[in-house]
């Protein structure tokens, strides 16, 4: 592989969720070349997957804020970008070109302008014995719902966010129905939460949806515990049950699956390779990458738009793909009407409105955030928290000095899943802000790939 | 006055010199910066290696030599203290050569070296089949390799990590997260200037601040003629057994990842990793190894080695600004078993000190 035949694109976009299709079918449609790369088999990103070969059967399972997703996904398949699935992207270069490996054949690829549309991704809720086998995330569950069809009979599910209750309601109508909801948020969430109640009519469109969840979990019989704490996965080998405090008692629900959810945060990983500036948010307690208001970074070759860049919801990706993927486009000399890119970013700015109402009420509890000591926070190096206690008390300031001292992100994912974790009990250990603390440096390749793919990119 | 020693630096270099001044019972204070300093003693390839060392300069040998010797006992001690494996190995090393006409001129040097040290060097060339006997999964496409029996490597991360902790806990005083950004020789001692001006009073100063010594040694009389030189490294994912010794540029950890190294550029201070340089030592690396072209790799990373003209260590002593020292190296794990245990006495100016004038600055005279 050589400079020479490195192919070159107007626009390229990484990710084909709401954000990376709206993007790049925007662009395209105003004539740029646009090549989109995804890790999937087909479009439709984590919200989305496998949309169109979904069998109707699935798709009354998943719902409408599923089968929503059909037109964007059709509009994307139709248009002249250029797709390519299964590709791994595991080196992005500062001046926009990046790296890629599909079945272990690489190529280089340069974009005029690169726009991530990588997405979101699961907060760690490292409680003690979260490492158990039969324990998962809810998004790992909706994962094998849609591409596979296949549920957990008699699931726990357990922490807060909108995706326990859609998730719930899709396990109701699957027929394996969850044996119950033990739930973080409290009556001070919501009660701190009204001061950011949406009035405006559309938003609560939006909530209607989650009454309607609700009502249906009611109905289905499903038990609600709230403001439970003090988490802990029981089992030796196998999870066997959650146990935790509810109403000053310790309560023990037995299941054979265990399903946790505490919200999810923006992947960082591909814009922390790029040096670029991230900024902590408080609200979501996550970092976001530093931009403006159609996603441009700190590097001006890149921008990132969706969940990657703030978590806000599919709606909102949507949106902001359109306006970044015109705007992009408009930026590199493409006819491109102004008044359009204007009106989505005014439709932007009243969708997010909703967002710090549901932010606020399932805020993470502080035992997800900073869990106790003997919970383990780095998997893949197994590096428990109190580890990183220990680390701070000899001068450890950082994440990457947490990594010299005892491995943790230095795993497989490079930190993906431990890295606010980490930062966070940095922060409180030595009364410092998550800002300053910072986050792990992430260095190519971002995803493990072989020896000779790597080799493929010598230069002679 | 605040402190006998006042060091600047808290990585390896500066950490091992803290330890050993520790034990002759001297009050040590140490500066160090934040998060995402320059650090080489986070990007290091793990080595106690003898091999290459010297090549021009025999007393350069000598003192790696010298160093690799003490190994055992300064880690013993130091797993000891801390109740944790450093995982050293000291049963010899390989250089690994490609071509016949690279192994044939490695063999003429160390030859000339081994003369130089009075027929006192070991070390054996093997060819492939002797090779293969030792290390059962090299690859055919080689010519050989130098074999020293000195050569070992060492869990680095656990040596930098029993350091900091030994060494508070032997009574160092720590200030982190900030940059030293002045130091004066003052009538009673030396004042640092640090942080957003704070002011620190010591009988001594250490410089071992890496690349910070370019900016800080000028102002203590030292000419400090360092300069960066990057090495970008990769790790593999954790493996069986698939090497017995390690090489200086392949090594199996103790964890099992294969770390594969290391490039040598002049760019200054950057510190990022590129593809153009991790593809052509993964090329050499499958090389060496065929088994290893699919294996996964996890991670690259990048540091900058703190280079002298000559690639040897600086130790001197400042002649404008007695009291002032001046450490500093590329090869501070190596290393870092004579810093501890020899560099205190002669920065005490002890009669057991070991003779370190061909280390001295006096050699950059034009």
């Amino acid at each position: 592989m050589s400079d020479e035949n490195q192919k070159t694109y107007d626009i390229i976009v990484v990710g084909a969720g709401p954000a990376g299709m709206s993007a790049a079918t925007a662009a395209a449609e105003v004539g740029a070349s646009v090549l989109l790369l995804d890790e999937q088999p087909s479009p439709g990103g984590q919200i989305y997957r496998g949309i169109l070969s979904a069998p109707e059967a699935r798709a009354k399972i998943l719902g409408s804020s599923y089968t929503e997703g059909l037109a964007i996904t059709k509009a994307f398949s139709q248009s002249s970008v250029t797709y390519q699935p299964l590709a791994t992207v595991w080196q992005f270069d500062e001046s926009g070109s990046l790296i890629y490996s599909v079945e272990g054949e690489v190529t280089q690829a340069k974009g005029s302008h690169i726009l991530l549309a990588t997405g979101a991704l699961e907060r760690p809720v490292p409680i003690p014995g979260w490492t158990l086998p039969g324990v998962m995330t809810a998004g790992a569950a909706q994962i094998l719902l849609k591409s596979s069809g296949v549920v957990p009979d008699n699931a726990v599910l357990a922490g807060s966010g909108p995706l326990l209750y859609l998730l719930a309601t899709q396990l109701i109508r699957a027929g394996s129905p969850p044996k119950a909801l033990v739930e973080t948020q409290t009556f001070k969430d919501a009660l701190a939460a009204m001061r950011f109640f949406p009035l405006r009519f559309s938003a609560w469109k939006m909530l209607a949806k989650g009454f309607l969840m609700m009502r249906e979990i009611k109905k289905a019989g499903i038990p609600r515990y709230k403001a439970a704490k003090g988490f802990r996965a029981e089992g030796s080998k196998q999870v066997e049950a959650l146990s935790f405090d509810h109403k000053e008692e310790r309560l023990r629900l037995e299941c054979e699956t265990l399903l946790l959810h505490q919200g999810v945060v923006p992947n960082t990983q591909i814009t922390r390779s790029l040096r670029v500036q991230h900024r902590w948010n408080k609200r979501q307690a996550c970092f976001h990458p530093f931009t403006n208001g159609v996603g441009l970074t700190t590097n001006s070759n890149y921008s990132i738009i969706g969940d990657g860049r703030a978590i806000a919801g599919a709606q909102v990706a949507v949106l902001e793909g359109r306006s970044a993927g015109s705007f992009v486009a408009a930026s590199l000399g493409f006819n491109v009407d102004p008044a359009d890119v204007f009106k989505q970013q005014k439709i932007i700015k009243k969708e997010r409105a909703v967002r710090s109402f549901l932010d606020r009420l399932y805020q993470p509890p502080k035992e997800i955030l900073t869990p106790a000591n003997g919970a383990t926070v780095c998997r893949c190096e197994e590096v428990t928290a109190g580890k990183i206690r220990e680390y701070a008390t000899i001068g450890c300031l950082g994440p990457n000095q947490t990594k010299a001292f005892g491995r943790s992100g230095m795993g497989p994912c490079q930190g993906r899943y431990c890295g606010l974790t980490v930062t966070e009990i940095l922060a409180e250990e030595n009364k410092s802000s998550q800002q300053e603390t910072g986050a792990y440096r992430i260095r190519s390749p971002i995803k493990p790939v072989t020896l000779s793919e790597i080799a493929q990119c010598s230069e002679d | 006055m605040e402190s006998e020693y006042a060091i600047v630096g808290g990585g390896i270099v500066g950490l091992s010199l803290a330890y050993g001044l520790l034990d002759l019972g001297k009050r040590v204070i140490i500066f160090d910066e934040g998060d995402l300093a320059f650090r080489a003693s986070r990007g290091n390839f793990g080595l106690v290696w003898v091999q290459g060392k010297g090549l021009k300069q025999p007393a350069y040998a000598r003192w790696s030599r010298g160093s690799a010797a003490l190994w055992g006992d300064y880690a013993a001690e130091l797993e000891e203290a801390t109740g944790q494996s450093l995982a050293l190995q000291q049963d010899g090393g390989y250089g690994y050569h490609l071509t016949d006409e690279a192994l044939e001129q490695e063999i003429k040097d160390y030859t000339w070296l081994k003369e130089q040290l009075g027929g006192n060097y070991p070390f054996e060339a093997l060819r492939p089949n002797e090779l293969r006997r030792e290390e059962p999964n090299v690859g055919t496409d080689i010519a050989g390799a130098v074999y020293h029996p000195e050569d070992g490597h060492v869990n680095s991360l656990r040596l930098f990590q029993a350091l900091a902790s030994e060494v508070r806990r032997k009574g160092a005083r720590f200030v982190p997260k900030v940059t030293v950004t002045n130091v004066v020789q003052q009538p009673d001692g030396f004042q640092l200037t640090y942080g957003k001006s704070n002011h620190h009073l010591s009988q001594k100063v250490i410089l071992s601040a890496g690349l910070g010594a370019m900016t800080l040694g000028p102002l203590l009389g030292f000419k400090a003629p360092i300069r960066p030189q990057r090495g970008q490294v990769m790790i593999t994912e954790k493996l069986p057994k698939l090497m017995n010794r390690p090489s200086d540029t392949l090594r199996q950890v103790d964890e099992g990842g294969v770390q594969i190294g290391a490039s040598a550029e002049e760019v200054g201070l950057d510190d990022r990793e590129t593809p153009g340089a991790l593809a052509k030592l993964a090329k050499d690396a499958i090389r060496v190894y065929p088994a290893l072209a699919n294996v996964k790799t996890v991670r690259s990373w990048s540091a900058l080695r703190i280079m002298s003209p000559d690639g040897l260590p600086i130790y001197q002593e400042s002649l404008t600004c007695p009291g002032a020292f001046l450490v500093t190296c590329h090869s501070g794990i190596t290393l870092s078993a004579a810093h501890a245990r020899l560099l205190p006495q002669w920065m005490e100016g002890q009669a057991n000190a070991p003779d370190l004038t061909p280390f001295s600055e006096d050699r950059f005279d034009v």
